[in-house]
């Protein structure tokens, strides 16, 4: 009994790991744009896709695919940052949502037109099962842990050290005193924009390996997971944004062993419920944006 | 002046983008000759069952193509049009409704998924168009059909009651399982599998010992197969969606699962492509299936060659039902002395169809008599254990 509780939260917390990747970069556009990505989730998509392509089309690794998902996922977030997110700095809020609600529908159609609406066989990865602490796990769950560790502590160096990483602090607090200084604040914009799509790219090529099943829609399911972690981790929230995916995937697994699957969804969207009506401002109340 | 010229630039993209988007719907566009038989396939064409509407299309197509190049139905040629039903209902009656008023068609063949066709019954039978269910498991929507109800609707499919009774005997008796864990799709066809199950389950002195759903689209079943692994089932009743099936497997061999509980149930467990993504998991692995490509009858194994080079893939089994669905309704029409639905509906009440599985006849509910075929996975490879038919009983109206 004891082992099973300990076991299924060994398995949210990998579930939260790939939270946290997309969700991290979601609540940075948001604390520099003051915008919700709604198309987070498809540059998830497209980064699999994009591996998903190397390993079945060019032959590739899929240490290669991983590179190639990454990189084709930061030519189309350049490509959008320049078009559509730029423009975003300063404008109301409801043009971002419709903006981002719009790419998000180009970006999953063009893909359905290009490869078809089917699921995609994800071939690649380390899937053979290890055995850690007694509870089997495949070596590629373990990597998804091990980067999640390494992309949090290396974002927490950025903002804190980097020159951008300050930038990105300063453009989420006060955008006018950001041009007064001359911070380029499209500049800034642009790369939290980038940085943000392939930490979601990475999170989706990471893990197409143990979801087995490519497909157009993919990414949409993860928006909706993703928002209630930066809503619990306090929107804009580096740090936060980490223990709520951890949160929320814990809660997850659990509620599926002791609920019954067909609840797991729920657990969600309940917290955003929750969460909007007594902490809207996150459960880590400070108000740093990093 | 950087600012115009940038917005341009979004113009133009967006245009073109837009124009990507519309031109293959025009394709799709054909212009009905006189005197053609106009046939719509309601099929997910998009979202998790896309690779169900694919191979339905293709088996449609085959058929239709089939019977044209032999000078059609009685001079008749059948043309075909198509309409994504997303795998939803919304989406499904809108299909419908599409198919009916803009290419007003005749007769509909649709869905794969048992929420969609229970949903586009009403809208066949307001139309008065003949509503054909080639693939859609649901034992409610006969129990609705004929003297039930909807007059339009006839369904060329064996149903989950069926099915659901031949698992249980078959996994009782042969295989000895009592203690069973159910992981099924969340849909009127995975629970409706389940809720017959639990009828005969304790004519073979079986217990369920967990229960549960998945949403379309889920890929982590970890939690879910811990708890199935400690609760000591040894089989997991699994109605799902083939494309889900692959993910289960491989969870399955992560967790220490495979060889050591059996997949009993339906979700193209016998595909090549599913058998290769975990085969430890699925040795041993009990199936119950319309048809499936190793049928042995002569015109079963000519279909599959037949599709296997046309498609450079072997036929599921979605393509062998629209496949002969196609065929049924050609030969109703044929036998109704021409392209009349009132005449082809009562037709189709009398037909005796000679199909690769058996002889098909309608009972009054609507519903066609046809064996549910049993097989177990040996080797890695799909062995025939049996076809079993059983008689509906409808409850009293």
């Amino acid at each position: 009994m004891f082992s099973t509780v300990i076991e299924q939260i060994v398995n949210g917390i990998v579930t939260g790991s790939v939270y946290a990747i997309v969700a991290v970069g979601m609540t940075m556009i948001f604390g520099v744009l003051r915008a919700i990505n709604f198309a987070h989730g498809e540059y998830y998509m497209l980064g699999t896709f994009g591996a998903w392509f190397a390993v079945d089309y060019l032959g590739l690794s899929y240490e290669a695919s991983i590179i190639v998902g990454v990189l084709s996922t930061i030519i189309v977030a350049y490509v959008v940052g320049r078009l559509v997110m730029q423009r975003m700095v300063g404008a109301p809020a409801e043009a971002g949502v419709l903006a981002t609600l719009g790419i998000a529908l180009v970006l999953q159609n063009t893909v359905i037109l290009v490869f078809g609406g089917g699921y995609k066989f994800f071939s690649g990865g380390y899937i053979e099962p290890l055995s850690v602490l007694g509870f089997s796990l495949a070596a590629q769950r373990i990597l998804i842990l091990v980067v999640c560790l390494l992309v949090f502590i290396g974002l927490e160096l950025m903002v804190t050290y980097s020159r951008m990483g300050k930038s990105m602090r300063a453009v989420s607090q006060n955008v006018e005193c950001c041009e007064v200084v001359g911070i380029d604040v499209p500049k800034v914009v642009l790369h939290t924009f980038i940085l943000g799509a392939a930490l979601a790219a990475l999170s989706g090529v990471l893990t197409a390996p143990v979801n087995v099943s490519v497909y157009g829609g993919m990414g949409e399911l993860i928006t909706f997971k993703t928002l209630p972690i930066i809503i619990m981790g306090g929107l804009g929230n580096v740090r936060g944004t980490f223990f709520a995916a951890m949160i929320l995937g814990i809660a997850e697994s659990l509620v599926a062993t002791y609920v019954g699957l067909q609840f797991r969804d729920t657990v969600g969207f309940a917290t955003l419920i929750l969460m909007l009506m007594w902490r809207p401002y996150g459960l880590f109340s400070t108000q740093a944006r990093f | 002046m950087k600012h115009t010229l940038s917005r341009r630039a979004l113009c133009i993209s967006t245009a073109i983008l837009s124009l990507a988007v519309t031109v293959p719907g025009l394709s799709g566009l054909a212009l009905a000759a006189d005197g053609t038989i106009k046939l719509g396939i309601v099929a997910p064409m998009s979202g998790p069952n896309a690779r169900y509407g694919a191979f339905s299309m293709r088996g449609a197509e085959l058929a239709v193509k089939e019977i044209n190049d032999a000078g059609g139905v009685d001079g008749q040629k059948i043309e075909l049009y198509s309409a994504d039903s997303q795998g939803t209902p919304v989406e499904g009656v809108s299909a419908t409704r599409r198919l009916i008023d803009e290419d007003e068609v005749d007769y509909v063949i649709g869905d794969v998924s048992s929420s969609v066709t229970l949903a586009m019954q009403p809208v066949a039978e307001d139309a008065e168009v003949l509503l054909l269910n080639a693939a859609s498991s649901n034992p409610r929507i006969t129990y609705a059909a004929g003297v039930g109800g909807f007059k339009w609707t006839y369904r060329n499919y064996p149903t989950d009651e069926n099915r659901a009774f031949v698992v249980a005997k078959y996994a009782a008796e042969q295989r000895g399982f009592t203690k069973f864990a159910v992981l099924s799709v969340d849909s009127d066809y995975g629970r409706s599998a389940i809720e017959f199950t639990k009828k005969y389950l304790p004519e073979f002195k079986g217990e369920i010992l967990t229960e549960d759903y998945y949403k379309e689209g889920e890929v982590d079943f970890r939690s879910v197969l811990a708890k199935i692994r400690d609760s000591g089932a040894q089989a997991i009743l699994m109605y799902g969606l083939a494309d889900t099936t692959p993910i289960v497997a491989r969870q399955m061999v992560e967790l220490g699962l495979a060889g050591k509980v059996t997949l009993v149930g339906n979700g193209e467990f016998n595909t090549e492509k599913t058998i290769n993504s975990a085969p430890t998991a699925l040795e041993g692995a009990v199936e119950a299936a319309a048809w499936l490509p190793a049928w042995d009858s002569p015109e079963s194994k000519a279909f599959v060659e037949k599709f296997t080079t046309t498609y450079d893939e072997a036929p599921n089994n979605h393509a062998y039902v629209h496949w002969d669905t196609v065929r049924l309704l050609a030969q109703a029409i044929h036998e109704a002395g021409g392209n009349d639905r009132e005449k082809v509906r009562e037709a189709l009440s009398k037909i005796k169809y000679k199909s690769p599985v058996g002889e098909v006849t309608f009972d009054d509910h609507n519903q066609a008599r046809l064996p549910m075929i049993l097989l177990q996975i040996e080797n890695g490879k799909p062995a025939i254990k049996g076809a079993y038919t059983a008689e509906i009983q409808y409850p009293a109206q």
